[in-house]
This record gives structure tokens, sequence and C-alpha cells, in this order.
């Protein structure tokens, strides 16, 4: 940090109309617009990604349009480039780290891609008639502007159209077991739940943080004003300082472990600037996953639903040239490091996934030695017990998680979930899925033919212009 | 002028500049091993992947340092390591030799050749470039 003495902040010009935000890498992105300018990522990748679009579906839209029962074409392949430039911003290079040696994560990925893109859409219709019609989506969005410790957040939201629709029909077209004119009706059901929640949630017109440069500013003043209330002040350096960072972490990482070395445990929400000039992200980390049988070890440990903690940042300490709140609820700065910028800290805790908010426990940071050693625990026990699994015990936990915890808040709330899983059989395998288990580590197809195609964006091939909407897939050949 | 054995990504500048043995962990028992010994402060982590649950409770045990062969700073083990302030060198290549990480297309001898060459070895992180971090030789 001393490097940035007499530097000012700089973040608030990438909020200028005419400004074109940082490049956070050196790649570009083609996708289907081969022969045009390659895309790059960040700002300027959504002004140039929305220039090319054919519908108006990545400007603000209204909740007229939000109702409407199904996208055009001309939307549907508009949200289909989107979401691939989308991906490839927030992952490709996440997806240049190998192997795991714990948990085999490509190959957990590819099944559950397939498998959301065919069991998802009459789940997801299901879930919209239990929440009582389009409307009732988009309240369940909504209900995340008044909560913390809530999955309805912007990877779970995300998720629903970047990888049930996105990355699953881009797997199956590489498998080609469908074509691209397969599965337009049950893409608008998905894509059009996800438009519904991400709507009702950020209520700007928008549904992804990309549109807005990378904010998620989803929290009502009243509410946040209960949380910031709560903050106490820190000082780099100081022992409640590194109590407080040394939690975050922590926590985070066994969020990532009971979720299998997947995002779906943290979602970060801002960033909200305070009257003081810092600026405040909200981070639930979801440390206790109920559904999930290998969580008993953090019910053991008595850990909450989730911890949130409020993390208040001074943009003048770290001379902040750009803040990324992105889809996958993940924050990145540049300068890079903003630990040492934090400057302010709350936690509290959430004890089930349904409990009021009058009910969330607010945790001083003097007593957060308790639960530091739990989580500690808990994250030992967890790793050994997953060390002593066989690969396709990974393979199909990790499968579960993304097939069911990307729609499982969703389904809560909906009181769709019980239904899902009686009258759904929501947790049994497919069996076309079921058999590309023995399909998926033949020629590279896990490990290298699907990232290369997901990352490249050269297999979300889009629909046909004279496509009929009505179309499912009907033949088998 | 100490020399710089391995270079990569570094995942954020940090004045820290830890200095121990590289360990070289090729399993999940190798890592439970070494937090049993109870000698974890001792050691730079060396793995192969990007990710973040094989190195689960090292990190969350205090190690010192980390180098890997793959990943980036956007890759789950690069935000734990900024989160725990960890300094962190991903994708390390070795300075003497021509060899690269490709994703989905690099040879094994790439990565054995990158454990054979640092595993053992006495060194210090240096963390203090915006992009670059080094894995320099101690005597």
């Amino acid at each position: 940090m001393t490097t940035m003495e007499n530097k000012r902040s700089t973040y608030q010009q990438r909020y200028e109309a005419a400004d074109d935000g940082l490049r956070f890498q050196d790649l570009t992105y083609t996708g289907n617009f081969v022969g045009l300018e390659p895309v790059t990522d960040g700002i300027k990748g959504d002004k140039m990604m929305r220039s090319r679009a054919k519908s108006g579906v990545l400007e603000r839209v209204s909740k007229d349009d939000v109702l409407r029962d199904q996208f055009t074409i001309d939307e549907l392949n508009d949200l289909n480039n989107y979401l691939a430039w989308n991906i490839w911003d927030v992952l490709v290079m996440r997806a240049t780290e190998g192997v795991s040696g714990m948990i085999p994560r490509q190959e957990y990925e590819i099944l559950a891609f397939m498998h959301e893109f065919y069991r998802w859409p009459e789940i997801l219709r299901m879930t919209t008639d239990e929440a009582g019609g389009p409307q009732g989506v988009m309240d369940i969005g909504a209900s995340a502007r008044r909560e913390i410790g809530t999955k309805v957040n912007a990877v779970h939201d995300w998720c629903i159209g970047a990888v049930g629709f996105g990355m699953g029909r881009c797997g199956l077209l590489a498998l080609e077991v469908i074509g691209p004119d397969d599965y337009i009706e049950e893409s608008n059901e998905i894509l059009k739940f996800m438009q519904r929640i991400l709507w009702g949630k950020r209520q700007d017109g928008y549904i992804l943080n990309s549109q807005d440069r990378y904010r998620c500013r989803i929290h009502e003043p009243d509410f946040l004003a209960t949380l910031t209330a709560q903050v106490e002040p820190l000082e780099a350096g100081s022992p409640k300082h590194g109590a407080f960072t040394q939690f975050n972490a922590a926590a985070e990482l066994l969020s990532f472990l009971d979720h299998y070395d997947c995002r779906l445990g943290l979602g970060d929400t801002g960033p909200y600037e305070l009257p003081d000039g810092n600026l405040l992200i909200l981070r639930d980390l979801f440390v206790n996953e109920e559904v999930f049988h290998w969580s008993d070890v953090c019910e053991d440990a008595g850990l909450p639903h989730a911890y949130t903690l409020a993390i208040v940042i001074d943009p003048e300490k770290m001379a902040l040239a750009e803040i990324r709140v992105n889809d996958i609820s993940t924050t990145f700065t540049r300068p890079k490091n903003y630990i040492d910028a934090i400057v302010g800290g709350a936690v509290f805790s959430r004890e089930k996934w349904n409990t009021p908010m009058g009910q969330v426990n607010h945790i001083a940071i003097d007593e957060l030695d308790d639960h530091l050693e739990r989580v500690r625990a808990a994250t030992f026990k967890l790793y050994s017990k997953t060390a002593r699994m066989c690969r396709r015990d990974l393979i199909w936990n990790g499968q579960y998680v993304y097939y069911v915890d990307m729609i499982l808040p969703h389904m809560r709330l909906a009181g769709a979930y019980e239904k899902a899983c009686r009258d759904y059989d929501l947790w049994e395998i497919d069996q076309r899925v079921a058999n590309y288990y023995y399909d998926i580590t033949k020629r590279g197809f896990a490990q290298e033919t699907v990232p290369s195609k997901i990352f490249s964006g050269a297999g979300y091939l889009p629909f046909s212009d004279n496509a009929d909407r009505r179309r499912s897939k009907y033949r088998w050949l | 002028m100490a020399e710089v054995l391995a270079e990569g990504f570094n995942v954020f500048d940090t004045a820290k500049s830890p200095s121990g043995t590289v360990k070289y962990l090729a399993s999940p028992a190798d890592v439970i091993s070494l937090i049993q010994s109870g000698k974890l402060a001792e050691h730079i982590l060396l793995v192969r992947g990007g990710t973040t649950t094989f190195l689960a409770p090292a990190l969350s045990m205090g190690a010192i340092g980390v180098i890997t062969m793959s990943g980036a700073p956007e890759s789950h083990l690069g935000i734990l390591s900024r989160e725990f302030q960890t300094p962190c060198v991903m994708t390390a290549h070795l300075t003497g030799s021509e060899s690269r990480y490709v994703v989905g297309n690099t040879d094994e001898s790439h990565f054995e050749e990158i454990a054979r060459s640092l595993d053992g070895r006495k060194v210090r992180l240096d963390c203090t470039d915006h992009e670059v971090g080094r894995v320099v030789a101690e005597n």
C-alpha cells in the first residue's frame, strides 16, 4: 500500500458515460462475431456487445417486457451472445486453473450444465406456477432487496440463464446430441425465469451487473442503514483488522469447500457509496447448506446457514481505479489488493435460510475468535471427508451442487422445492445425463473440448432467424 | 542479485516476502500430513492447480506462501490467497526453461520439471510487482 501514497482514487470516472473502463486482461472475445473487431472485457466490452444487438433486450426493459410470455428469436440470440461474452468476461482467466487434485470440477460441471438444460424447463415452469405466475417470480427477485444471507443473489440468478441455458446448450451442441434449433420453447422458459428474477431484484431495467458498469446496488437505503449502524472502525495492522479479515477469508474458504469449489457459496453486492465517501461491499458467505449431506460437519460445528460481512473500503487509501462486483458475485479491484484499505466492518449470522431478518444476529468483531475456530474445524473435517470420497461420488455430488443449488433459493421462496423433490424427481439423474458420464472423459471432452467452446464463445450457436419458437426436440436421428 | 528461479502471475502486490523450503503437495493426503506435522509455517507450498479446495486446510491454518503451476488471480485460489493475504505466484514457469503452461495442452513433463526443480529449495517470494510474482533462491 505504500506505493499508493499521494495518489487519488479515479474509480468514479468509470461511471461517466463516455468512459470505457480499465482492461483487467489482455485477451479478447470473438464468439459469433467472426470478422468484426474483437470484443474486450469490462465496460467497453459491454458497450460493444450491446451495440451489436438486433433487439432492445440488452437495454433497460420495462415491467411489461418482462411479463411477456416469450422472447423473440432476435431477443434470444442477443441474450445468447451477451451471456456468452459475459461468461468469457468473468471466467476466462479463472478457467486457466487446471486440475483440482481434489474435486473433478470440469467433469461435474459439464454433467450439470447438460442436466440443467434438459430438466430445469419444466421445474422452472412449475416454480413459476407455484409462485403465482410471472409477477410472483419477480417478487422472489425483489425479496433480495431487504435481506442478507439470501441465495437469491447475482451468481445464482445469473446461473439460471448463463449456465442452465448458455453452457448447457453449448455442451449438448458440442456433444452433437442437439441442433441449434432444438428446445427453443425450453430455452425461452429458462431465460424468461432468469430475466424476471434479475429484473425484480435490480428494478432499474437492467438484469446484469455488467450492464451497470459492474454494480449490484440492490439493497434499499433504509435496510442498508440498519446494517451500517453496526459497522466498527478498523485500522490496518491492528488485531481487530486482522480478526475481521482472517474471519472473512476462512469463512469464504469454507463456503467454497461446502459448495465443491464453486462460487455458489458466496455473494457480494455493492459497491454502495457511503456518506463519508467510503464504499460498502456486503458479502454473504454460505458456510452450511443443509441440503448437502456432506454439510453435516458444518452442522456439527454449530455453524449458521450464512455469515454476512459488511466491508467498508476507503477508496483513497488504495487509490482505487476501478471496482467490479461481477455477475458471479465476486469483487475485483484495481489495484488488486483491497484488504489494507478496509477501514470498517461488521458481521452478521443467519441461522437458517428462512430465518426472519428480525432474528439475524450481529456478532461483535471481538467475539469472532470462537466462530473462526469453528469454521476452521469444519474446514478440516470437510476436507478429510472429501479426500476419502471416490471419483464418482465427487463428480455426482458436485453435479448436484450446480443442478440443485443454482435454482434452490427460487424454488424455496416459491414453496416449490418439496414439490420438485416429490413430483419431479429433482434429485434423480436423468438417464441421458447418466450415460454422458461415460462420454465426457473421452477425447478430452470435459477437460478441453467443452471449456474451449464455452470460453472462446465458439460453441454458442445462434437460433435460425426463422425458427419456430414453439419448437422442442421431436426427432432423434 | 539473487537468482530468480521462477516467475508467474502475482495475485496481489504486497511487501510481505515470505521465505521457506518449497514443499510440493501432490495429493490431499500430502496436505493433511503437512498440517499434522505442525511444520506448515516452514514451507512455501507448491501445487499444480489453481483451485482452492485442494489447499483448503493449509490456507485456513496459516500457509505463508503459495506457488501454483496453473491458474490466475481470478481463479478461486487466487481470490482466497488475496483474502488471506498469503503471497501467491500463479502459473509459475521456470526461468531457465522454455516450457510454458497452456490450458488443456500441457504435457505432464512441464509440471514434473517444475516440481523437480523447486521441491526442497529454500526460496523467498517477491510479490512487489503489480503483475509478476517471483520465486527467488535463498542460500
